[in-house]
């Protein structure tokens, strides 16, 4: 750490040793800003003990880089084929498709529209009603329709809250 | 670096009833998923066994495929998860047939693919290989899978927090936080790459 304080203020880049330290690996992967960029080089430029954090940090790189890629074993995708249950796939596919309806497939809306134009028209349904309402013209029986309009909506950021929630806690376990 | 595109079109193909598609998307992501699992396990005959139960388990979860996600992301979900609850559930160490024991008693691998006579430098070269690769079996799981998928795998920290369903921020600090490990143990064991 001398060395680094020793240069701290020889560098004269507004760079500190330990902060450079800091954005060594964010500079490497090439994800830190053009100017903060900048700074870490010319740092590394006037500090020989920051200059060998960097040179051991790059050497780990072009290690984890440069680990030779495996081939497969060369009956690997026959193994898998014979292994998956294709036939009893097939053999599902009209039940799969009865279970959405023929108007929502694939071909007759994209999926991307499918999942925003069932939220989008939702929330249409609900505003339209709060409309009704705040106009003073609407009576009880729009509530329902109204709170339903909601649901898609809800449900959709329920499943992502579910699924980051998943995520985080496989991860953390 | 995965075409997203290609990939739906032959998913929906693969839907529809089409085997020859199922047979692309294996020759399209055989390497990588045997790659990934390779490294977890550090074990030829384990990292076979994990591919083939990973694409199995991608055909029998295709239905559950959401078209709003790349599908590598979520094959790679599928793998990375797979593979570190295989690690998990096996705490031991694996070994490999060319395995032999350090001066600690812990098995290294030597096995390497041939690359026919050389140097002085290729041998070098493979130590350094097999060091690295003794150092990132010794990584905690989940440290283990983000830096195999930033470094093997070359996705970018968007595509890794997509893939685990994490937070970006925690991505960037977890792929921190396992190289300055992986820095760390080389030189705790003294091992120059």
């Amino acid at each position: 750490m001398d060395g680094h304080d020793q240069r701290n203020h020889q560098a004269g880049d507004g760079l500190s040793c330990p902060d450079c330290c800091l954005e060594l690996q964010d500079y490497l992967d090439g994800t830190l800003e053009k100017k903060r960029s900048l700074s870490v080089f010319l740092h590394l430029r006037e500090c020989e003990s920051c200059r060998v954090d960097h040179d051991a940090l790059r050497a780990v790189f072009a290690g984890l880089e440069a680990l030779p890629a495996l081939e497969a074993p060369a009956d690997f995708d026959d193994k898998v084929l014979a292994s998956v249950p294709y036939a009893a796939y097939q053999a599902m596919a009209s039940l799969r498709r009865e279970r959405v309806p023929v108007f929502l497939e694939e071909q007759f809306l994209p999926a991307w529209l499918r999942a925003r134009a069932t939220r989008l028209g939702g929330l249409l349904v609900t505003a339209a009603v709060a409309a009704v309402f705040i106009a003073g013209a609407g009576s009880g029986w729009l509530l329902a329709p109204g709170a339903a309009g909601l649901a898609p909506e809800l449900l959709c950021r329920l499943q992502s809250a579910g699924r980051r929630l998943v995520g985080l806690s496989r991860a953390e376990g | 670096m995965f075409d997203r595109h290609q990939d739906l079109k032959t998913i929906r193909r693969c839907k529809r009833g089409e085997e020859a598609a199922f047979a692309e998307i294996l020759a399209r992501y055989r390497g990588p998923i045997y790659n990934l699992c390779y490294r977890m396990s550090r074990n030829p005959e384990d990292a076979r066994d994990l591919a083939q139960e990973v694409f199995i388990k991608v055909f029998r979860l295709l239905d559950r495929f959401d078209e709003e996600y790349a599908f590598s992301s979520w094959l790679f979900r599928i793998a990375s998860n797979h593979c570190i609850d295989h690690l998990r559930r096996n705490r031991m160490r694996f070994l490999s047939l060319d395995g032999v024991a350090g001066p600690d008693g812990e098995e290294f691998e030597l096995q390497i693919p041939d690359e026919g006579p050389g140097p002085d430098t290729v041998l070098e070269r493979r130590e350094a290989v097999s060091r690295l690769e003794e150092v990132i079996a010794d990584l905690p799981p989940h440290y283990k899978a983000i830096t195999l998928l930033r470094h093997q795998q070359q996705l970018s920290y968007e595509e890794i927090a997509e893939v685990l369903q994490l937070p970006l921020g925690t991505v960037k600090a977890r792929i921190h936080r396992a190289r300055a490990q992986i820095q760390q143990m080389l030189a705790d064991r003294s091992y120059d790459i």
